[in-house]
């Protein structure tokens, strides 16, 4: 009895650190905390929507210069990030929806409520903008085409609320494991994807966020549970984001019109 | 994922594809060997998602007014090149000429690539190299 008391009590110390994301030695490494004493996230982050390749010439009275972009926060992070969980690179979908995902993502500017300036939703948007970190709440604030979301995420321990409808976005709670924000999200429509290539879900679509600090850069990592139509939860590569200057603009207003124009099935990639 | 399929049509499809986005594959609704290059009165510029929109009046042949309309990047990468809507919106009214491709349907409609302003100021979409491979 004493020694299963001992193994519960172990394993319940364990659980917060296999859980935390952060290393242990993040706690004294400087990382900026609010007087909660919790990782300060809040912020302006790099911008996380998909952007087209690419960098502009100005010529102008016979000088040249060209300007391009760091596209990172969209990316996996290219090197082991401390923290964070081991991943895959696609979900694994059931036998029987396997050729669904197929036939959606061969018609994806067909099928893609995003190409016709849908929500992303969570967690296809990515990382937030911006970080507003309460004692009780924190606030993600976001830019996309399809408008400018934002999620209030109470940290109090309460529950998930009952009766919510639906959204795009979820109903989120989060709370602190170690250093990694922990962001628990149900409650989607189930006509979002959770990531491009025909990653449907449905209504059962369970998300987890981890927000951690990596040095003075944030990092963020998804797992999207499903259990109607995967195999296992699947974690995807963990990306790290660069804190920016850029401030928040709106962003403009979304008319699709070139999908009457296409002549074929070759598909977007949009986010 | 997506960064292979870009990868791929960089290798493919030259520059201008890497100037496409994803949004819809180039081949999609754009005929690629169909370049165009035209000259006529910047008549609107819309900045809008999910590419950024610009009209002109360009004289076709018999003089008959051309009224043509060309799409590009989204306004979000147009700003984090460092070019905003009054960069191209003060040459309403003026002369400018602008390159591209034209869409697959014959329409006076393209994908803006290279737009030059009516101060000789020259805006254009290149590979994320670019800078590179003119330094050498």
């Amino acid at each position: 009895m004493r020694l299963q008391l001992l193994c519960l009590l172990t394993a319940a110390a364990l659980v917060p650190m296999i859980g935390s994301g952060a290393p242990a030695k993040a706690s004294a490494s400087g990382v900026k905390r609010t007087a909660d004493g919790h990782p300060d996230l809040s912020g302006v982050w790099q911008f996380a929507i998909d952007l087209p390749p690419g960098a502009l010439k100005r010529e102008s009275n016979g000088s040249v210069s060209f300007k391009s972009f760091d596209p990172s926060a969209r990316r996996p992070a290219p090197a082991p990030v401390p923290g964070a969980l081991p991943f895959t690179a696609a979900p694994s979908y059931k036998p029987e929806f396997q050729a669904k995902v197929k036939e959606l993502e061969a018609h994806e500017n067909k099928t893609d409520e995003v190409f016709y300036c849908g929500k992303p939703g969570v967690p296809r948007i990515g990382s937030p903008r911006k970080i507003v970190q309460l004692p009780n709440e924190i606030i993600f604030f976001y830019e996309d085409i399809s408008g400018d979301p934002y999620r209030i995420i109470p940290t109090d321990g309460r529950p998930h609320r009952a009766g919510a409808n639906p959204t795009y976005y979820g109903d989120s709670v989060g709370h602190w494991e170690g250093d990694t924000l922990v962001v628990d999200v149900t409650n989607f429509v189930d006509s979002s994807w959770f990531g491009e290539d025909g990653y449907f879900h449905s209504d059962a679509m369970h998300v987890i966020e981890r927000l951690w600090r990596n040095g003075e850069n944030l990092a963020y990592q998804v797992t999207v549970e499903d259990p109607k139509v995967l195999t296992a939860p699947w974690t995807e590569a963990p990306r790290v984001i660069k804190p920016s200057n850029d401030p928040l603009e709106e962003s403009p207003k979304c008319v699709e019109t070139d999908g009457n124009k296409l002549t074929n099935n070759d598909h977007h990639v949009q986010r | 994922m997506r960064y292979k399929v870009y990868g791929v049509r960089i290798a493919f499809l030259g520059l201008f594809a890497a100037a496409m986005w994803a949004h819809h594959s180039p081949s999609a609704e754009f005929d690629m060997s169909k370049k165009i290059t035209l000259t006529g009165t910047l008549t609107k510029v819309d900045w809008i998602n999910p590419h950024i929109k610009v009209s002109m009046d360009v004289k076709g042949e018999g003089g008959k007014v051309e009224n043509w309309g060309l799409e590009s990047n989204p306004p979000a990468w147009f700003r984090r090149v460092g070019v905003s809507r009054n960069d191209l919106a003060k040459a309403i009214g003026q002369t400018v000429k602008v390159e591209g491709v034209r869409s697959k349907d014959g329409s006076f409609y393209g994908y803006l690539q290279k737009i030059i302003l009516p101060d000789g100021t020259s805006l254009e979409l290149v590979s994320p190299n670019a800078a590179q491979e003119y330094g050498k």
